[in-house]
This record gives C-alpha cells, structure tokens and sequence, in this order.
C-alpha cells in the first residue's frame, strides 16, 4: 500500500453509468487485486475533506495502469470525474481485501448491480482464460449496462433491465435461480438491497437438488460499501456487522463471505448502542 | 501478477537528508521489490511494447497522456539501497517541547486521538518514528461495539463522527499493543476514556507498565453515569477526576478539554488546580447533518463531534484563552492541516499541537507539520521551536 500520484491517461463517458479513467499508477498497479480499492483524494484542498474510495475496474500490470469507473454523486465525485488525461490523481492504495478464486472451479458467476460492475470486470479479465465465466449485469435501463466491447469475447454476458429497453426485464434476481444451479463460485458487487436477495437466493438454491455434473457452490463472495473516513483501518467508521462481530469494510472487507455479513432488510445492519 | 523492469544496479551515494517524497519513493519501491517478479527473462523491446502498449481506440487517450504514461513506465523506479536515514529535514534543529509538564518530546507534533488508531496502522505508510510522540484510540475498561451506522459525514471543510469509542477495552489493548509500541520507537500517549471515576482510574491501573506509554490523557467528553453530566463540563467534576487519576499513576495526566463545556477555562484552571500535568484543547464540537431525503439525521446518534479545519479557529481560540489561565503546557488540537496551522496554535499558546482530521485526507500531513515547522525555525534564526511559543499573548503587564 502506498500513496501516488497517478497521472491521469484516458476518460471515458459509459452511459449513465459513470466515467471511467484510466490512471498511469506503476506502483499501485504492481500490488493491486480484484476488489480492492483505492482511496482517491477529491482536490488538493481540506474541502471537500474526505477521499473518496473506488475498486478497480481494470489493472494493467505491465502497462502500469489502472482505471476506475466513478460516479459522480457528490462534490467528490464529481471532481474525480472530470479528471482529463494528462491531470494527477492522489491516490492510497491499493486497500483491503481481495476475492479470492478457488483453483477449481470451472463455472465462475459474476454478478454486477451498477458501479459494482468494476470489480467484476477485473474478475472477468483475469479468469476468462481458466474457466467458464458469466457476467449477470442489472441496471434500470440500457444506459446503466457496461458496454459488452469491454468485455473478453469468452465470458458470457447476460443482462436484465428494469425498464425491460436491455436483456431479459426486471433484476438480477430473474436470471439469478438458473445462472446459481450452473455455477460453483459466485463473485457480487453492488447495492445492498441486491446482495441481500443473492443470499436469500443462495441459500434456496444451496437447498435445491444440484444441477447433474455441478459440484457444490463452493464459494460466494461479496464487496461490499460502506461510508469511509481514513480507510487505514483506524477510525472505525467502515464497520459492517458480520458473524465475527464488527468488521472494517476497509481492511476486513470490502470482499466478505457471503453468508458472513449480517444484512437488515436489505441494508446493511448497525451494532446495537451500548453505553 | 506483479511485475518489475529488468534494471541495471545503479550505484548511488548513501543520502543524509531525505524528504517525504523520497521516503514515499523508497516504500514504493520497496513494496514492489517485496512481491515481484523479476522478468529479467525479457528483452527490454518486449518490456517496453508491453509497458507502452497501444491506445484503445474508443478511449482517446491524448498525445500527451500516451507520453506522460510512456515516461512512467519507462523509468523504473531508482534502485536503492535502504539504509535507514539518520537525518532528515527537521534534524538538527531544535524542535523539542514540554508538551505537557514531565513530558519532553522531540517535536511537537502529535497524532490525535481516535485518527490514528494505535499507531501501527499508519507505520505501513510513513515513518512515525519522526513524530513527536501519538495518543492511541480512546480506550475504556471493557470492550465498546460502538456506535450504530452511519458513523461519519463529510461537512464543509470539517467531519462529523460518531464512532462511539468502539475499543477492545484495556486489558486487550495493553497485551495487544504494548510488545508493537515498544518496536515503534515513538512515544505513545493512552487516551483514557469512561462513565465513572472508577472507569478512568482502571484503565490507567490496566495500562501501568505497559511498554511505550509516557502519559495518559484523559477523553472528558464522555457523561458520568451518576448523574449524566459531561466530565469535562462541570470544574469539579474533571478536578475529582483528575486528582483520582493523579493518585494512581506517576505518569504525566493530560486532561482533554472539550468545547461543549460553558466554561471551559474554568474547567481548565480547576484541572491544573488539581494536578493536572497539561491540557489538550480541544475535542471534537458537537453537531448535526440531517439527511433531507430521508428526513433523518445522518449520524445514527443523531448528533455527532465536528473536526477538521471547519473548527480550528475555536480551537486556536479556547488555546489563546487557557493559554492565558493556565501555567502548565497545552497541546493545540482542532484542524491542524500544515506547519502555518501549527504556528497559529504555537503563538497562541500551545507547546504542541495534535493533528487529526488532516491525515484522513493527507496521511502526510503530520510529517509536512514537523518539516515546516523544522524550516520556520531555521529561517527566522530561531535557536528552538520554543522561543514562538505565546508570542501572540496579550504581553502581561509587569
Ligand atoms: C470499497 C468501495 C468501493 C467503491 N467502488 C466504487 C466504484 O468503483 N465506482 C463508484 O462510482 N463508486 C464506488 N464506491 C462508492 C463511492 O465511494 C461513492 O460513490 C463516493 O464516495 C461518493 O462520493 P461523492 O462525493 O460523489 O458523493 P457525496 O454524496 O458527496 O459523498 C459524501 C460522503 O459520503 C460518502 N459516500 C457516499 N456514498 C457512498 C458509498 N456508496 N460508499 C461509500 N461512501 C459513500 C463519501 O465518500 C463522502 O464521504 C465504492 C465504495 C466503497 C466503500
Ligand atoms: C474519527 C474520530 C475519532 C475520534 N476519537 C477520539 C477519541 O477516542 N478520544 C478523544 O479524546 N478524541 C477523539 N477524537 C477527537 C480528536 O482527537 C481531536 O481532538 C479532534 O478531532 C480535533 O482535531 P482535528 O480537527 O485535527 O481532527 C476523534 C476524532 C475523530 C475525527
Ligand atoms: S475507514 Fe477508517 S477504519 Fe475503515
């Protein structure tokens, strides 16, 4: 983990789904893995105060590049964003925790809700070549779908869309029942709401007679997101309730065990107070 | 996987000063030293096809970030033998301060309680042996969760946190921490925290003996479940406070000030009164975002403590004021992002200050602090760091 300034090379409008940068970052790139992140600084000022963190969504060690794919919520966001090529970028990293890919398996499932897509596209680079791969991707509309072009040919994209202008209409949940008979590792990235419901799905599926030839869903992994104050693992404002007790999203996670992290009604859960 | 450049050994004199930038270099290059592979196999034509590699057409990137990419790949990061620097910018320059009475450290700058966890997580990323002395996580008897999400919010030039002293408790912090702190080769201040005298006093009792620790400073923003008022609000209280902590331990007692108290130079003539070895001032404002979509606060408390530079003007002001009331030393705390910062608390009064908030955004910036305070010193011909201390007082009639 260090702290670099990455120039920034290329930026990208993808739909609504945000912009992507690609940032000259040797040393970052050098260490970094699917589902870690990096904490970018939003302006050389106290204001706005905070970085701002982003997982890969594309690390190109030999290149010495990474992208990201930001968007623009707020101040921070939005001045990350509009980053041009040739403009520095503060970044820490590469933090947190990695998704971890068991060597046997051989139909990985990756499932992406809107920005959650980055991790997921570094997955799908990486393990396009070793085994079967399927990217599910939901959004509200086309214009919240990753461009296919920027994908390997060989991993299988399937989409939903809620408006139904894209793929097959509704969330990620329509496709999901199939797509987790199929598969023996799962990898999710984004909202709350929809890794809950994949692991209410897992668990009724865990539970279904197993497709012929499908060994046993080995493993399911999520990244999740949580709200961030230094993301070095000392301020405890990352924390997520899972069943070791509070764990930091910034050096526990972001990547947990699925079935580890405690979900409320779709949100993730608070610790009690105690005083 | 991780890659690395074949690269000649350059041989390069061993340097006596090194800045931030070269400190940052080294761990960069480090890092990747640690867990590359050596692709000394390949001819440098391949490395270098492979490192500028062609633009994506659809991505445009421009002529000037294609070269600016080629010369970052190009350029390996220089081999460098890593003896550990002897000198650095603010060697040699006397910086050293009573930061509290019985407690001299090599600069006066600290890290704040609660923003840099016990130390060793910021040692990954810079040299905190450079660092005047740290305060650890505020630390009660027992083990606290903390407090229920959200725990932080972003407000203008400032955050809003409510953690809710979320620490393994004591017991676990001495026996977890205390072999790591010794190793860290900086001083280590125990920010105390509870709901009852008898809280404080076994925390301080747990913690005795623990390696590393010089002082402890005692977290007064917490109510006494007695009655439900604020230690560190009510002169008495935080002098019964202080002399019970001061009857445990002979190790210097730094009472925090908080600026929720309605009068907090009281509070902290009644600390020195009753033995207090220095102030700290000051802790975290109260205050409040509401989420307007939701129609809630934002914190889940409701009410959080506001820092970062949106408050060091309170805090240079209550320094000035206790500056003013107090004979023992203060430590300068509240928005502190560079050395001019410093200085303000510095002339106001404080012997040190602690900076907080700023290393969330900059984990540099308590190192730029010594740095710039080390170059103040040099070009105002100054023969220490003390000699500005108060220099903005009111001049005391003789
Ligand atoms: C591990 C991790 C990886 C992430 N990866 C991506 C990514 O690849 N692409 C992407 O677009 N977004 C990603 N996010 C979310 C991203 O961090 C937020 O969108 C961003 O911080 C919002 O900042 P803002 O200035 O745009 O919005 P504002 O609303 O102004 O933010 C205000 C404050 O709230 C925090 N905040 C608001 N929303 C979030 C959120 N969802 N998660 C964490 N903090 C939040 C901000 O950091 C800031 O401190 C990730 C979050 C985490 C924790
Ligand atoms: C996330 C966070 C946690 C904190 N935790 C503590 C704590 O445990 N004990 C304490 O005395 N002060 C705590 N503080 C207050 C700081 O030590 C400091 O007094 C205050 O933030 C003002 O300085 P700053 O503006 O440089 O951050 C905390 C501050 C922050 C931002
Ligand atoms: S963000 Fe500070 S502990 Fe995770």
């Amino acid at each position: 983990m260090i702290i670099q300034q990455g120039a920034v090379t290329a930026s990208a409008r993808i739909g609504d789904l945000g912009t992507v940068l690609g940032v000259s970052a040797p040393g970052i790139a050098a260490q970094a893995r699917a589902g870690q992140f990096v904490h970018v600084r939003p302006g050389t000022s106290f204001e706005p105060l905070l970085r701002r963190p982003y997982s890969f969504n594309r690390i190109r060690r030999q290149e010495g590049e990474i992208e990201l794919i930001v968007r623009p919520l707020g101040p921070g966001g939005e001045w990350i964003a509009s980053r041009r090529p040739g403009d520095l970028l503060d970044l820490l990293g590469p933090l947190g925790t990695a998704f971890v890919i068991h060597r046997s398996a051989r139909n990985l499932l990756l499932v992406a809700g809107g920005t959650g897509i980055a991790p997921m596209r570094v997955l799908a680079e990486q393990e396009a070549s070793r085994r079967n791969v399927t990217l599910l991707m939901g959004g509200r509309s086309v214009a919240y779908l990753w461009p296919s072009d920027r994908l390997p040919p060989s991993v299988e994209y399937v989409t939903t869309t809620e408006d139904g202008s894209f793929g097959i209409g509704g969330r990620v949940t329509e496709a999901l029942p199939e797509l987790l008979r199929w598969a023996d590792q799962l990898c999710a990235c984004g909202p709350w709401p929809m890794l809950a419901a994949i692991g209410r799905m897992r668990e009724e599926a865990e539970r279904a007679p197993a497709a012929p030839g499908r060994a046993a869903l080995l493993e399911a992994q999520i990244a999740v997101e949580q709200h961030m104050g230094c993301a070095m693992g000392v301020c405890r404002a990352c924390v997520v309730v899972t069943s070791q007790g509070n764990a930091r999203v910034c050096r526990e996670g972001p990547v947990f065990p699925l079935g580890d992290v405690a979900f409320a009604e779709g949100e993730p859960a608070t610790v009690g107070l105690v005083s | 996987m991780p890659w690395r450049r074949p690269r000649k050994k350059v041989e390069r004199p061993i340097e006596v000063t090194r800045s931030i930038e070269e400190s940052l270099e080294d761990a960069a290059a480090g890092e990747e030293e640690e867990d590359s592979v050596d692709l000394a196999g390949l001819d440098d034509a391949t490395v270098v096809e492979a490192a500028t590699g062609e633009p994506e057409p659809e991505r445009g990137a421009s002529d000037l970030a294609l070269k600016l990419r080629e010369t970052l790949a190009r350029e390996p990061a220089p081999a460098r033998a890593r003896p550990r620097a002897t000198t650095y910018p603010e060697s040699g320059v006397d910086l050293a301060v009573d930061a509290a009475r019985g407690l001299r450290l090599r600069n006066p700058v600290l890290t704040a309680s609660g923003t840099f966890g016990q130390g060793i997580e910021y040692a990954e990323l810079i040299d905190v042996a450079r660092l005047g002395a740290i305060v650890n996580k505020g630390t009660t008897p027992n083990m606290r969760p903390g407090n229920p999400q959200y725990r932080i919010a972003e407000t203008p030039s400032g955050i809003l946190n409510s953690i809710g002293l979320e620490n393994p408790g004591a017991v676990e912090v001495a026996r977890r921490y205390g072999v790591q702190w010794a190793a860290l080769g900086v001083p280590v201040i125990v920010n105390v925290a509870g709901y009852s005298v008898e809280d404080y006093v076994y925390v301080v009792s747990e913690m005795a003996g623990t390696p590393g620790v010089v002082a402890y400073e005692l977290n007064v923003s917490c109510p006494n479940v007695k009655d439900g008022m604020i230690f560190g609000s009510d002169p008495s209280l935080a002098a019964e406070l202080t002399r019970a902590v001061k009857a445990e331990t002979d190790l210097p007692v730094i009472v925090k000030l908080t600026p929720n108290a309605p009068d907090v130079v009281a509070v902290a003539r009644a600390c020195e009164e009753a033995g207090a070895d220095g102030v700290t001032a000051i802790n975290t404002v109260l205050g409040m975002r509401i989420d307007t979509r939701r129609r809630r606060p934002i914190l889940g408390t409701g009410s959080g403590g506001l820092s970062g530079p949106a408050i060091r003007p309170i805090a240079v002001h209550i320094t000035y004021q206790v500056a003013q009331a107090v004979g023992i030393p203060i430590m300068g705390a509240g928005g502190v992002t560079s050395a001019e910062d410093a200085l303000e608390f510095l002339m106001a009064g404080a012997s040190a200050v602690q900076v907080g908030t700023a290393t969330f955004a900059d984990p540099l910036v308590p190192l730029k602090v010594i740095e710039g305070l080390a170059a103040y010193v040099r070009e105002h011909g100054l023969r220490s760091i003390r000699e500005i201390v108060g220099t903005a007082l009111p001049r005391m009639v003789e």
